[in-house]
């Protein structure tokens, strides 16, 4: 299991570049992130569909601390019911002060990979638990079957 | 989401993009800001409540966390915590993936610990890296009398020490990489300074053409050889300005680096010069009674003229020395990089021939090209190649 405490630099950089140089630079340092930092797990979903999303995202959730996240996926859809956030829980259990866009960060980065992929990023929800869903881009998707 | 498990990794990336984004003064002010001032805050407070005894727990408690293979010494006595990292968990993260996308991940760690321990009275009196995964440091009190500690867990006194080349901070200054090079301590400068009085500069690989008609036309006054050339004084007899060692170097080749290094005057031997690149086992020049090989990397990348590719291919020597000597802004003629085509039949100047006719390992075509169009955008007409036949 990870450091949670990372997660307090996660958020401080987030405000950082915030407050230091306005909303569109973070917005470009979240998508850039996802874009080149994350090339090689947007490879692996752009060749294995969304059973390598599932499969991913249930690899990358199982080593987040006090993460429980149910993950399902069909043939064109991948859905995660994040019930609780690690990060967000981590932060408020240590009493930091959370930026109030932290949740944007899954919107930009993941949206970045989401659409290298082939994919659409959607996020209902936030500060603790959301509902997070990759849509194929091409074959759609609203059939949920669990895996 | 942005995770724990893998923050080293994108926290690297994050350093390079706020360097390529927002230049050099703002990746030291992210570490002293978002990092020292608020990420880190809990050292703060456990340096207001208890002084070195506060960091000494607090950062046992992170140890323990992060699984820091580390100790940490407190002597309230002598005014002095101590820390010797055996194996840097989060340098680690990086080496053990093949990550190298800022050019120098570890110089954070001083660059949020000086400002945060400085707004609490305490002084990174003495600290050492060596990019390879093991540094020391000592802290203590601003001014009380203070005295280092001799422990046998003196990190210095491991094998692992020998790894890797040294960043040195003395009362939270960055000391000189290479004081007989440059006073600077910022290792790009070092390279600049070693080079600045050459109008220009012969680079020279191992391929056929760098002992033909062309490249010998070339000025030789200040020459840039692989670690094979300087050894066998084939391709070129004089004294070279500069070395680079192969990735990865293996004994022998060393050793003929070390024999004629060594008994070469002080004033007339070459840079040494070596890529560290994460992917090839720590390499101990020690060994061979030479100093640690300067880094090439991070002037690469600061200049846009390199970007490393996890588990990928990466420039052969030929390039990578091309590559710098671009980096240097110098004028730059290039022989003996023949893609292992030379119209010869032959593979290297000297007549070797490799074991098979595919590219060597870690080595593509396809990654050599890159780099030479790279080379060839960035340095226009400042490079020459020799005439196609």
């Amino acid at each position: 299991m990870s450091a949670p405490d990372f997660y307090f630099a996660v958020n401080a950089i987030f405000r950082h570049i915030h407050d230091r140089y306005g909303k569109f630079a973070l917005i470009d340092y979240w998508r850039r992130l996802g874009h080149e930092y994350y090339a090689a797990r947007v490879k692996r979903w752009s060749e294995g569909g969304t059973d390598a999303i599932a499969h991913d995202w249930k690899q990358y959730f199982a080593q987040e601390p006090q993460a429980q996240v149910e993950i399902s996926a069909n043939e064109k859809s991948v859905d995660l019911d994040v019930r609780v956030c690690p990060a967000i829980k981590h932060l408020r259990d240590q009493n930091r002060d959370i930026v109030p866009y932290f949740c944007e960060h899954c919107d930009q980065v993941c949206g970045s990979m989401a659409e290298d992929a082939g994919y659409r990023f959607e996020r209902t929800g936030g500060m603790g638990s959301c509902h997070q869903r990759f849509v194929h881009l091409t074959l759609g998707g609203e059939k949920k079957e669990r895996i | 989401m942005l995770g724990c498990q893998d923050f080293c990794g994108y926290y690297d990336w994050t350093f390079d993009h706020v360097r390529r984004t927002f230049g050099q003064d703002a990746v030291h002010e992210l570490w002293a800001q978002a990092i020292g001032g608020e990420s880190q805050r809990h050292y703060v407070e456990a340096g207001h409540r208890a002084g070195l005894r506060g960091l000494y727990e607090a950062w046992t408690a992170t140890g323990e966390d992060e699984k820091c293979d580390w100790t940490f010494t407190l002597d309230e006595q002598k005014n002095v915590l101590r820390w010797d990292m055996r194996q840097c968990p989060s340098k680690g993260f990086l080496l053990q993936n093949d990550l190298n996308q800022d050019e120098d991940y570890c110089d954070h760690c001083m660059g949020w610990e000086g400002p945060m321990l400085q707004s609490i009275g305490i002084e990174i009196a003495g600290h050492e890296h060596n990019h390879s995964g093991q540094c020391w440091g000592e802290l203590r009190i601003m001014d009380k009398p203070y005295e280092s500690l001799d422990l046998p867990v003196d990190i210095r006194k491991d094998p692992r020490w020998q790894n890797g080349y040294l960043d040195r901070f003395a009362n939270h200054v960055k000391l000189p990489l290479l004081e007989t090079a440059s006073r600077s301590a910022d290792v790009c400068d070092v390279l600049r300074d070693w080079f600045t009085d050459a109008d220009q500069l012969l680079v020279l690989g191992r391929g056929p053409s760098a002992i033909e008609k062309w490249a010998g036309s070339q000025p030789h006054e200040r020459v840039i050889v692989t670690a094979p050339t300087y050894s066998a004084r084939d391709v070129f007899k004089g004294e070279p300005t500069a070395v680079l060692i192969s990735s990865p170097p293996d004994d022998p080749l060393v050793a003929g680096v070390a024999s004629r290094f060594n008994q070469t005057p002080p004033e007339l031997r070459p840079l040494l010069m070596y890529a560290y690149l994460p992917s090839i086992p720590p390499f101990d020049f020690s060994r061979f009674d030479l100093p640690r090989p300067v880094p090439i990397l991070p002037l690469l990348i600061r200049r846009g003229l390199y970007r490393h590719e996890p588990n990928g291919p990466f420039p052969t020597t030929g390039v990578f020395s091309l590559l710098l000597a671009v980096a240097l802004g110098k004028p730059v003629a290039v022989a003996g990089i023949d893609l292992y085509r030379h119209s010869s039949g032959r593979t290297y100047a000297d007549g070797s021939e490799p074991a098979s006719a595919d590219w060597p390992p870690y080595h593509s075509l396809e990654c050599d090209l890159r780099y030479l169009r790279l080379a060839s955008q960035m340095a226009g007409i400042n490079l020459r190649f020799p005439p196609q036949e």
